[in-house]
C-alpha cells in the first residue's frame, strides 16, 4: 500500500493511467458518454473521467487489471473472448467492469437488465449483440469455462456459437422492448 | 488535468458554508460532478474552489415517512432513489424521470438536487418534482430557507441561489390518497441524449386536481396552473392541458430539434400523459 499526493484537478482516470500506469482503463470521450473508463468505485460502476482522483481518498477502486488471477482470465473475460465480443478491444475494459458490477448485484440478470446495465458502454465495432451474449454466458458459464479449459478449445467454442445464435435473437427482442420503453 | 482549483471535502454544513462564504474567487459545489466536471473540462466554468458535499451526513438522507412524504438529500445519487422500493410505489413518476437520465454509471454519481441546480431547461428531474409540489431547502451561514421548487429556476442555467447558499434537500409533500404521477420524455437516443421535450403530471383522483409541468420548451422548466378535472370528459381535460401548454411554451431551435417540432410534439406527449393519468383504475 502506497500513499499518493495528487493535484485536485487530476481525474481518477488520469491518476490510474498516468500515475499508477494501470492503462487497462481507457479514455474515450472524457465526458462520461462512452463508458470506456468505467471502473468500480466502492463497488459501483462509474466513469473515471468524471471522478476526481482526490475523491477516491479512502475509497475502493477496482479496474480491469483486477479481473485475471495468476495470468488466468476471469470467467467473464473468457466469455468475452469465446463469444467474439472483442474486436478492437478499446471498449472492452469498460464493458467488463460494467458487466462485473451487474453480475455482482444480480448474478442471474434478465436480457433487459443486461441491456440496461451495458447501455452506458459504447462499442464501434461489434454491434453489441456478442457483448450482450458474453454477459449472459458469464452469468451461467458452461462447466468447461469454469475449469479454465475453455479458451481456444474447439468444442466449447462450438457450444457457445450455437447458443449465441439463440441469444442474439433474444437480445434483439430485449433491445427492442427497451427502446420502446424509452419512447413511451 | 481538468483545471486548477482547490478541492475541499467538509463534513459539516457550517464548514461548507464557511468555505463558500470565504472563497476569494468563484466557488462551485461538487455533488455528482456529472455536469460540473464536464463544464470545467469544456472551459465553460472556471471555479477557484470545489466544495465536495458528499461527506456531509445530513445531505445523504433519503427518507420516505410513513405518510409518504419524501426527503431527498443533495448528496443522494439517482440510483439510490431508483432502487428504493417505497419511492417507486409512492412516486412512480419520480423514478421514471430518474431512470431516464443518462446511463447506469452516471446515475451512480449524478444527484437529483444537482440536476435541478444545474438549471438546464431540459433537467429531467424538474417537471415531475414541480408537479409533485416539491420544496427545496436552502442553507447558508445566514440561515435556512424553504423555497417552492418553481422559484429556483430563473433562466437557462440560472438559479435563485446566492453564491454562498447550498441546496441541501428536496421535500416532496405527503401525496393525496391514490396520487398518480408520470413522466414522459421525447428523445432521439436513450441514455445519450437530453430531452427534446418532456412532460410530467400528478393527478389525485380524490381531489380531482391535475398538476402538469413541462421541460425543454422554455428557458426554464414550467409548472402549469392546476387543472380541476371535476366532471369534465377526458377529451376535454386533454384539450385544456394542451391549450395551457401551448400558451406557456416558448421553444427554441437547437441541435436536438426545431422549435416547430417541439411545438408539434409536446401536445402529443401531454395528451398521452393526461390520458394515462386519468385512465379508470389506472395504477398509482
Amino acid at each position: 500500500m502506497e500513499a499518493a499526493s495528487v493535484p485536485s484537478g487530476l481525474t481518477l482516470l488520469e491518476f490510474l493511467r498516468d500515475r499508477l500506469y494501470l492503462t487497462g482503463t481507457k479514455e474515450g470521450c472524457g465526458i462520461g458518454e462512452c463508458g470506456a473508463c468505467t471502473v468500480l468505485f466502492d463497488g459501483k460502476p462509474v466513469t473515471a473521467c468524471l471522478v476526481l482522483a482526490v475523491e477516491a481518498d479512502g475509497c475502493t477502486v477496482e479496474t480491469v487489471e483486477g479481473e485475471a488471477t495468476d495470468g488466468q482470465l476471469s470467467v467473464l473475460q473468457r466469455a468475452f473472448v469465446e463469444t467474439g465480443a472483442i474486436q478492437c478491444g478499446f471498449c472492452t475494459p469498460g464493458m467488463i467492469m460494467s458487466a462485473r458490477g451487474l453480475l455482482r448485484r444480480n448474478s442471474n440478470p434478465s436480457d433487459d437488465q443486461i441491456v440496461e446495465a451495458m447501455a452506458g458502454n459504447l462499442c464501434r465495432c461489434t454491434g453489441y449483440e456478442a457483448i450482450l451474449a458474453a454477459v449472459r454466458v458469464a452469468s451461467r458459464p458452461p462447466a468447461e469455462m469454469l475449469t479454465g479449459e475453455a479458451v481456444g478449445s474447439q468444442p466449447v467454442a462450438e457450444t457457445l456459437t450455437g447458443e449465441t445464435g439463440t441469444e442474439r435473437r433474444r437480445f434483439l427482442r430485449g433491445a427492442e422492448s427497451t427502446r420502446k420503453g424509452g419512447r413511451r | 488535468m481538468l483545471g486548477r482549483f482547490d478541492y475541499q471535502r467538509p463534513s459539516t454544513l457550517p464548514e461548507a458554508g464557511r468555505l463558500l462564504a470565504e472563497s476569494d474567487g468563484p466557488a462551485a459545489i461538487l455533488a455528482g460532478g456529472t455536469d460540473l466536471l464536464v463544464d470545467i473540462r469544456g472551459r465553460r466554468h472556471d471555479p477557484r474552489i470545489l466544495v465536495d458535499i458528499k461527506r456531509i451526513d445530513a445531505l445523504r438522507r433519503l427518507d420516505v415517512d410513513p405518510a409518504g412524504a419524501l426527503t431527498i438529500g443533495a448528496a443522494v445519487p439517482l440510483n439510490e432513489i431508483i432502487e428504493r422500493a417505497a419511492i417507486r410505489q409512492a412516486c412512480p413518476g419520480l423514478v421514471q424521470a430518474a431512470e431516464s437520465i443518462a446511463t447506469y454509471q452516471l446515475r451512480n454519481r449524478a444527484t437529483a438536487v444537482g440536476n435541478l441546480c444545474n438549471a438546464s431547461p431540459a433537467a429531467d428531474m424538474a417537471p415531475v418534482l414541480l408537479a409533485l409540489g416539491a420544496d427545496l431547502i436552502v442553507w447558508s451561514l445566514r440561515g435556512e430557507r424553504t423555497m417552492p421548487l418553481s422559484s429556483l429556476f430563473v433562466g437557462v442555467k440560472k438559479t435563485a441561489l446566492a453564491p454562498d447558499e447550498i441546496a441541501t434537500e428536496l421535500r416532496v409533500p405527503v401525496p393525496e390518497p391514490g396520487l398518480r404521477s408520470r413522466f414522459l420524455k421525447q428523445q432521439r437516443l436513450r441514455g445519450h441524449d437530453l430531452a427534446v421535450v418532456s412532460a410530467a403530471g400528478a393527478y389525485a383522483p380524490t381531489t380531482g386536481v391535475l398538476r402538469l409541468a413541462v421541460g425543454s420548451c422554455a428557458p426554464t422548466p414550467l409548472l402549469l396552473e392546476p387543472i380541476e378535472v371535476g366532471r369534465s370528459s377526458k377529451a376535454a381535460v386533454e384539450e385544456e392541458a394542451v391549450r395551457a401548454v401551448q400558451a406557456a411554451m416558448r421553444p427554441i431551435s437547437d441541435t436536438r430539434a426545431s422549435a416547430d417540432y417541439r411545438r408539434a410534439v409536446l401536445p402529443v406527449l401531454v395528451r398521452r400523459l393526461v390520458a394515462d393519468l386519468l385512465a379508470e383504475g389506472g395504477a398509482p
